[in-house]
Formats: C-alpha cells, structure tokens, sequence
C-alpha cells in the first residue's frame, strides 16, 4: 500500500501537469483564431486566382516550358510527395495520421514501380521520413512558420519544386497535408499540385459554374499564353501558401483539443488520487485506534 | 456617373475593397485605365502604381504592385498584386539604401529583388496621372 505522502506527491505532480496543459490549450487557442484569420485573409486571392486560372486552362495546348505545369510531362513514372506536417508535437494524432498515409501513399506507389522521391515540410514528418525512408529524402523544410513568415516561404518551396520539375526530376507532386474542417476535425488530404488538377476543382467550385459560361469572351493582354506563363508559377505558390496556413490552423486546433482532452484526464486523475488519499488516511486512523483500544483492553 | 467595383488583393489579404470612379493598372503592355462598363479583360501586370479615383476622378489613393494580374469585367476590376504596398508608406531613402545592399550581393534573388526596387524608385518619381 503506497504511503500517504507517495499519494499526495503523485497529486502533485498531476496538478502541475494539468496546470501545463491547460495553459497550452489557451495558447492553442488564441493561435488558432489567428491561423484561423490568416487563412481566411488569404481566401480572396487564391479563389480568385482559380477563377482565372480555370477560364485561362482550356486554351492551353500542351506546350513546352512552363507550360508543362499544367499538361504535365506525359509521363507517369516519378512522384515527389510532400508531407505537410508540424514542426512540434503534443498536438493528438496530426503529425502521426500525415506520416502513416504519406509512408502508405509511397508504398503503395513503389509497389506500382514508380520512383518516389520525399520532400517533408516540418521537423515531425522529416525526423519520421529520416528514420523510416531516409534514402527517398530529397530535401526538406522545416521552421516554416507560416503565420509570422507568410508567403515568403510559400515561395520559397515553390521555388525548389519547380527548379526539381524542370530539371526532369519528378513528373507529379502529391502533397499530402491536415486538411482544416473546423476547429476540432482535421482530415489528411492528398492533392496533386503538379500537372494541375483542373477535373478536380471544377468539380470544387460548381457555383463558379454559371459564372464560367459567360467566360469565353474575355479579352487577353498581352496574350493569353504569356498569361498562363505568369499564372501557374503563381499558382503554385498560392496552392502551396494555402496548403500551409491550412495545416496551421489545423496543428492549433488539434492541439488545442489534445490538451484539452489531457486537461480534462488530469483532472479525473486527481480526483480519483483524492479519494485514495482520503480512503488511506481514514483506514490509517482507523487502524491506530484499534491498536490504541486493544491496548487499553489488554491492560 | 457611374461606379464600378474594385478589389485589390495580395497573397495575404484583401486590401481594397469599394466602389470606386476609375482605376489605373500597369498592365504588362502599358497602362490600362479602367471606368465602369470596361469590356472584359485579363491582363498580367508590370511592377508600377495601381491608381484608385473617386467619382470626380480624384485620386483617392495609389498602391505599389510588383506584378500580378489584372481581370476586369463591365461591373468589377480585381487586381492580385504579388506584393502590395500604399505609395505613402515608402520611403524613397530606405529604398535606395536596400538597393545598395542588395547590389553586394549577386545572387537571382537579389537581382529580382533590385528590379523591384528600381521600379518602387520610379513610381515613386512619377508624378503623372496625379490630376486628371
């Protein structure tokens, strides 16, 4: 039977851990409804640049150059995928349910005898990759940081992909990431960022739709291959910003229910050490007096 | 007279948003001028000065963007800008002492960063299309 004093520490020291985790789940919080605004900031832009790009891609012809990241490379046979995962833990199952798909998604391409090449965003997903796959590792990113460091580094991974792409080093990109669905639901995405997926989102947005009959008469300036050639780079890093701020929110709300979830433990726990405790305490007293009594009696 | 509708927007946020008498774009041609009506158009955009006049083409306020896209239809004008920023907060001293920094450095991205920089310097030097 453990001593009251074993008991009364062991409260302690779930106190402390209750009182850890319910001041994360606050910063969790605040953090979320940030993430939350950013995302919402940068709703405008992307959906409006869709809207261009859906008007803009059947004209396109499937073309040399930059072209290539709309029709593809006509080929099928090198993947990159893209792991968006956080770069700190204690947020439930976020980091964990983006590895396991990602490690099946490139599974299951290997078995197909494609070549898969790994470029993790976040230090959780690179320390899984770099102990499970480390040969696959291309490159990776981590302190992204997208809510104080914005687009920047949207760029700046839009950058080294498409550098990739033109080097003839993958033909698809797949990035697979949290996907935010609100505040306590987040649902692991994979999306095909290179060649654009264009079936897909025009099945996405089917409001957009009567709007896109009436596209056909714009007029184009200075033409409308030059503008696609401006667009898709763009578009790339707009996908790739979006993707980001949307796993941001998304560690923040899984986070804030992981730790709201461990706060509410902590404190089944102490109640329940309290009881113990009490229990103990009284059967000591008890126990003392029976001595003290049988000793008088025995007197 | 007639208003048309105006959205500025970079990657971050929304930046401008209301009815608006005309608006200035640095088209990647030459500059577009946009009134209410305007036949519709798509038009990627050269770093420069993004002009918004009210009704009485007064110039109510005029934003730097490096590049972009412009599409305007009869009823609204929506300018994606790469990065945007009001003409009056910058400041022509602080941008000459980056150039010079970044002319120590020769990398791509310096090289890009200077275009843009030489083209805020220039915006900041014209002074046409200020009174209509």
């Amino acid at each position: 039977m453990p001593s009251l004093k074993d008991i009364k520490t062991q409260i302690n020291s779930v106190g402390s851990t209750k009182k850890i985790t319910s001041a994360m789940k606050m910063v969790a919080a605040s953090k979320l409804r940030r993430s939350q605004e950013k995302a919402e900031a940068a709703r405008p832009y992307s959906s409006r640049l869709e809207e261009m790009l859906s008007s803009l891609a059947t004209s396109a012809s499937s073309g040399e150059g930059i072209i290539k990241l709309l029709t593809g490379t006509g080929e099928d046979q090198n993947y990159i995928v893209v792991p968006v995962s956080a770069d700190r833990g204690l947020c439930g199952g976020f980091n964990s349910s983006i590895n396991r798909e990602t490690f099946k998604l490139v599974k299951k391409l290997e078995s197909e005898n494609k070549k898969v090449q790994l470029l993790p965003i976040g230090k959780k997903s690179r320390d899984f990759f770099l102990r499970t796959l480390k040969e696959n590792i291309t490159d990776s990113f981590v302190d992204t940081n997208v809510s104080s460091a914005g687009y920047n580094i949207a760029l700046e991974i839009s950058a080294k992909l498409q550098s990739l792409y033109f080097e003839g080093k993958f033909d698809k990109c797949i990035l697979v990431y949290n996907k935010f669905k609100s505040a306590i639901s987040q649902e692991v995405t994979q999306q095909q960022l290179i060649p654009l997926d264009i079936s897909n989102k025009n099945n996405e947005d089917k409001s957009n739709e009567t709007e896109s009959s009436n596209k056909a008469i714009y007029t184009y300036e200075p033409d409308e291959e030059t503008i696609l050639q401006d667009l898709l780079p763009k578009n790339v890093s707009i996908q790739i910003f979006k993707v980001l701020l949307e796993s941001d929110a998304g560690e923040q709300g899984a986070r804030m229910a992981a730790m709201d979830n461990a706060t509410r433990n902590a404190g089944e726990m102490i109640d329940s050490l309290t009881l113990k405790y009490n229990r103990t305490r009284q059967a000591f007293i008890t126990k003392e007096l029976i001595e003290i009594i049988s000793g008088a009696e025995s007197i | 007279m007639a208003k048309i509708s105006f959205d500025l927007v970079s990657p971050e946020n929304l930046i401008f948003n209301d009815e608006v008498g005309m608006i200035i774009v640095p088209g990647k041609d030459g500059d577009i001028g946009v009134l209410p009506g305007h036949s519709k158009l798509i038009s990627s955009l050269r770093s420069g000065r993004v002009m918004v006049y009210g009704e009485n083409k007064d110039l109510l306020k005029s934003f730097f963007v490096s590049g972009g896209f412009a599409e305007v239809n009869p009823e609204k004008c929506i300018v994606l800008g790469e990065t945007v920023e009001e003409m009056n907060s910058l400041d022509k001293n602080s941008i000459e002492k980056e150039i010079q920094e970044l002319q120590n450095k020769d990398t791509d991205e310096s090289k890009q960063k200077i275009l843009i920089a030489n083209a805020k310097i220039e915006a900041l030097n014209a002074s046409f299309y200020e009174k209509i």
